[in-house]
């Protein structure tokens, strides 16, 4: 039922030979892993490098895991992160108070998804203290990302290695990522942002999972933010002359974008993004955060909050802040060291802004890219020196590795040692103790606490609602309403330094204070904690 | 409501990662084009050019294929026996090139576009067989080039670009063009990967003794290119699939929201009938058969989560959910958004890769008509189940792309694709 109408035929076809197709496979669909560029496979690491980062990760870990529980000494903040976290994990809500959006949520959130392991290796101790020990694999893959990105920015295996020793035995790193901070979050996750834009396979999707990550690190401290304009520079730099670089940049922002909205729009199906009456609100915390919170002074000035908590750090570890110092400028025009050096200058420009709030978690973040621009500035110096002779690189290796070990090793055995042996929490423990067993009916008994003590008092038996955190005694109406007679419903007070570090701006903390007897005592005389039973029946005012 | 935002996410995640493959590294971005040719002319050419009604567009296509650089090929035309119009034009076109052009006649009673191909099929004489449409604008070079790809791969088919380059005559249609732009440029390279993949309508070239092997084109699918693809895959053919901006073939929209209506009703209801044909079931890896099933149901599960995930975010915003499950509904945009970013990525990669200017307009249409264009294409979709399974599988026409073209019988009941 088919036919032609047209009898004819084309001519014939010309140049035609039949049937025989030559098949040669000259170009291979995708390249494989040989085929790479020779950079690409310069910068990724083999099998043996895996264990040489993970042996001295592991070498850090040790010296950050002895006596974590020991030393430093627990601190309000990390009471505050940790009974959140316990929030979170028992399905109490974002905070064991009314969450006013003070911070992101997503560190302690994270950390509540670790809190499984204090509990696993049966840690002892006050709850903050033991939970210490959820930080570690935190610390370890910040180590890690360390590493990476030092080999992703094209330095050696040996400088690589340096920079991550830099970061991990600084006894300053040893000292802040023990504590139970939020910086320790965000900076984990900043840092895997870093490295996954430097991805050697230029990958789309490491882009978009850089800028998930970049959300993820702003999410769970948000000043992790200055810090962007690192990332985008590495992005920008290692998308250069590449033909996918938009296509980069825009799974970047994807990635960036759709994560972080989910914190704003949290606070929007709540109903709390604007501010109104009778709720907290996302937008009115952060006006008050960026209009009425006090500056603590320039750190230029002898005397101010900034310039005792430089000295604090300087005490701990001068190398790493004044290394890191000197390192960053020269490294901001080494092309390839320019992202962490460009951290590292937004850092320390922040840190050094007129009245601008410096708290005391601030160094966590300036660590890394302390580290990683001090170690590049030795792969640039070793490259630079000349190979005229074979003996000549080695011999001053050796050179300036005995200097070093003259010069720092002294100060970081010192500040080591003092974190590997003191014990700064003996008196918290011993208050722990004495709250668990010396106090009678506890079920009917309301306690004033530091949020140190507020986990160990509420898994010690005290109904939640009757162990109050002494700040919100002042600053919770909630809380206030809970208390008709005032101070005479608070049956103890436990008294910490953090308690009467800023007792003016407190007055029922005050009045608590004055209205109370000593019943027992704990600690060395500068970070006494006292056990106080509120005098109902005398009132002095 | 958490289990659909999860499957929701997971179909929109999937589907993003697989457009996006073209552009996953600058390797890969390198290797879906064409390899430079070597300018060996070895293999001989047949080129199939049904056309029907299309008089007005048919002679200027025939010229442009005949400045091709190519030494060996032909050019077959097929015309109806009830097309008077087209005939003269495709006979006065074969005298003005004798030995270049033939004109074949299709006597079947019910015309479409898989039994004109099958009626010019024996008497093709070249070693491959490429198909065009009469309104496409083929590039000269074209065919060096896939002759050498042919031979540097050793491969079965050649699937060259096709491109819709009129993204400015309306708001749908920018977003055709961006879905041919993306399919082309980036997904169907991942089939040709992956061993299994729907053919393109046109610009396809596959060697004749294959083709004759699997007994031609379904003279009964509505969706003929795409079960080709798949027939030949199922039989282990080698596909290759190479995009060059300067040599795809350039087409027009459909020039109504209407047509592109009953285009996108015949592609989808084809999709189904070689769905239900089982040919895929063939394929020898159990990741290959997931992968047809996933190909060939997808425009229906595009259509449907186009349509719920709006429904579910607008449910969360003021159905006052749990806070929980409010926030899982925003799940699924996530990957639906990217998409949205990426085609606005794409869409300045288009305008640069065919000197186009793209000005802030269009990227507003592109935002602004994602979730009308995602209704059309669900409403195609539901027409397409309804027309399979109430046993409709006539051929729509598609009344015709071109403004050059004058005379469409938009109610004739067959027609050519």
């Amino acid at each position: 039922m088919t036919t032609t109408s047209e009898p004819k035929t084309t001519a014939l076809i010309p140049k035609a030979r039949g049937n025989a197709v030559e098949t040669q496979p000259t170009r291979a669909l995708v390249p494989d892993r040989d085929q790479q560029p020779s950079w690409v496979r310069r910068r990724e690491l083999s099998g043996g490098e895996g264990l040489l980062a993970g042996g001295l990760t592991a070498l850090v870990l040790v010296l950050l895991t002895v006596n974590i529980t020991g030393f430093p000494m627990a601190s309000d903040d990390e009471g505050t992160y940790y009974a959140q976290a316990w929030a979170v994990a028992t399905g109490k809500g974002l905070a064991h108070y009314t969450y006013w959006y003070d911070h992101p949520p997503l560190a302690w959130i994270q950390l509540a998804a670790l809190s499984w392991i204090p509990d696993v290796f049966g840690v002892g101790g006050p709850a903050v203290t033991a939970g210490r020990v959820a930080m570690i694999p935190v610390v370890a893959a910040s180590l890690l990302m360390v590493y990476l990105i030092c080999r992703r920015l094209g330095m050696g295996i040996r400088t690589s290695a340096i920079g991550l020793l830099i970061f991990g035995l600084s006894p300053l790193t040893i000292t802040m990522y023990r504590e139970i901070y939020l910086d320790s979050f965000a900076v984990a996750w900043m840092l895997g942002a870093l490295a996954l834009v430097l991805s050697p396979r230029r990958n789309l999707w490491h882009y978009t999972a850089a800028g998930a990550a970049t959300a993820v690190a702003v999410l769970s401290k948000e000043t992790m933010l200055v810090t962007l304009p690192a990332v985008c520079v590495a992005l920008w730099q290692n998308a250069a002359r590449s033909s996918t670089r938009p296509w980069a940049v825009g799974g970047y922002l994807s990635g960036l974008v759709l994560v972080g909205m989910f914190y704003p729009l949290y606070a929007l199906l709540r109903g709390e993004l604007f501010p109104g009456p009778g709720h907290v609100s996302l937008i009115g915390a952060w006006q008050f955060q960026l209009a009425n919170r006090s500056g603590t002074g320039s750190v230029f000035q002898a005397g101010s909050g900034s310039y005792d908590l430089i000295q604090s750090w300087l005490f701990y570890d001068p190398v790493i802040l004044i290394a890191g110092l000197l390192a960053t400028v020269p490294a901001l025009f080494v092309r390839r060291l320019r992202p962490p050096a460009v951290a590292a200058v937004i850092l320390v420009l922040v840190a050094v802004r007129p009245g601008g709030y410096l708290p005391a978690m601030y160094v966590v973040q300036i660590l890394p890219f302390f580290a990683i621009v001090a170690a590049g500035m030795i792969d640039v110096i070793a490259r630079a020196v000349p190979n005229r002779q074979r003996w000549w690189r080695p011999a001053l290796a050796t050179v300036a590795v005995l200097l070093a070990v003259m010069l720092i090793g002294p100060r970081w055995v010192a500040g080591n040692h003092r974190s590997l042996t003191a014990d700064d929490n003996a008196g918290y423990t011993a208050a722990a103790e004495y709250l668990r067993t010396s106090v009678p009916d506890r079920a009917g008994t309301t306690v004033v606490v530091d949020d140190v003590l507020w986990l160990d008092c509420v898994q010690a038996g005290f109904p939640e609602d009757q162990v109050i955190w002494f700040y919100k005694l002042d600053l919770d109406p909630a809380v206030q309403a809970r208390l008709p007679n005032g101070w005479r419903d608070v049956d103890y007070l436990v008294s910490t330094p953090a308690l009467r570090q800023d007792p003016s701006s407190l007055p029922l903390v005050t009045a608590l204070l004055t209205n109370s007897t000593l019943e027992a005592s704990f600690g060395p005389a500068d970070g006494r904690i006292e056990i106080r039973r509120i005098n109902k029946e005398t009132p002095s005012s | 409501m958490i289990l659909t935002s999860v499957v929701l996410a997971t179909f929109a995640a999937v589907t993003l990662w697989w457009t996006m493959h073209a552009w996953r590294t600058p390797e890969t971005l390198a290797a879906t084009r064409f390899a430079e040719p070597d300018g060996d002319h070895r293999l001989t050419f047949s080129l199939l050019l049904p056309a029907r009604h299309e008089q007005a567009v048919l002679e200027h296509t025939i010229q442009r294929l005949l400045r091709s650089t190519h030494q060996g090929y032909e050019i077959i035309v097929i015309v109806g026996h009830d097309d008077p119009d087209t005939a003269a034009v495709a006979h006065r076109a074969a005298e003005n090139a004798p030995g270049r052009v033939l004109v074949v006649t299709d006597h079947n009673e019910v015309k479409n576009k898989p039994r004109a191909l099958n009626t010019a099929l024996p008497y093709v004489r070249g070693d491959v067989v490429g198909v065009f449409d009469a309104e496409d604008q083929v590039h000269p070079h074209l065919l060096e080039h896939v002759d050498h790809a042919f031979r540097s791969t050793g491969a079965d088919v050649v699937q060259g670009g096709v491109q819709l380059i009129n993204f400015h005559s309306s708001w749908y249609s920018l977003h055709n063009c961006l879905e041919y732009f993306f399919w082309f440029r980036s997904r169907l390279h991942l089939h040709a990967r992956k061993g299994f993949i729907p053919l393109g309508g046109n610009t396809v070239f596959v060697r004749t003794d294959v083709l004759r092997t699997a007994n031609g084109w379904d003279g009964t699918c509505l969706a003929e290119d795409c079960d080709l693809g798949v027939r030949l895959s199922s039989r282990g053919a080698k596909v290759v699939v190479a995009y060059e901006a300067s040599l795809v073939t350039r087409e027009e929209t459909p020039d109504s929201i209407g047509s592109l209506l009953k285009q996108r009703t015949r592609w989808n209801q084809g999709f189904l009938q070689v769905l239900r044909k089982g040919e895929w079931r063939r394929l020898p890896t159990f990741g290959q058969r997931l992968l047809a099933r996933y190909t060939l149901v997808g425009p229906f599960l595009q259509a449907f989560s186009g349509v719920a995930i709006p429904i579910g975010v607008a449910a969360a915003i003021f159905a006052d959910l749990p806070i929980g499950i409010a926030l899982a509904t925003f799940v699924p945009v996530v990957p639906m958004a990217a998409n949205i970013v990426f085609q606005t990525v794409g869409l300045r990669d288009f305008g640069q890769q065919y000197n186009l200017k793209i000005k802030p307009i269009h990227y507003a249409r592109l935002i602004l008509g994602a979730f009308p264009y995602a209704l059309v294409l669900s409403v195609a979709a539901l027409r397409a189940v309804w027309r399979e399974y109430t046993g409709r599988r006539n051929w729509e026409l598609t009344a015709h792309v071109g403004a050059h073209l004058t005379s469409s019988n938009a109610n004739a009941e067959v027609g050519a694709a």
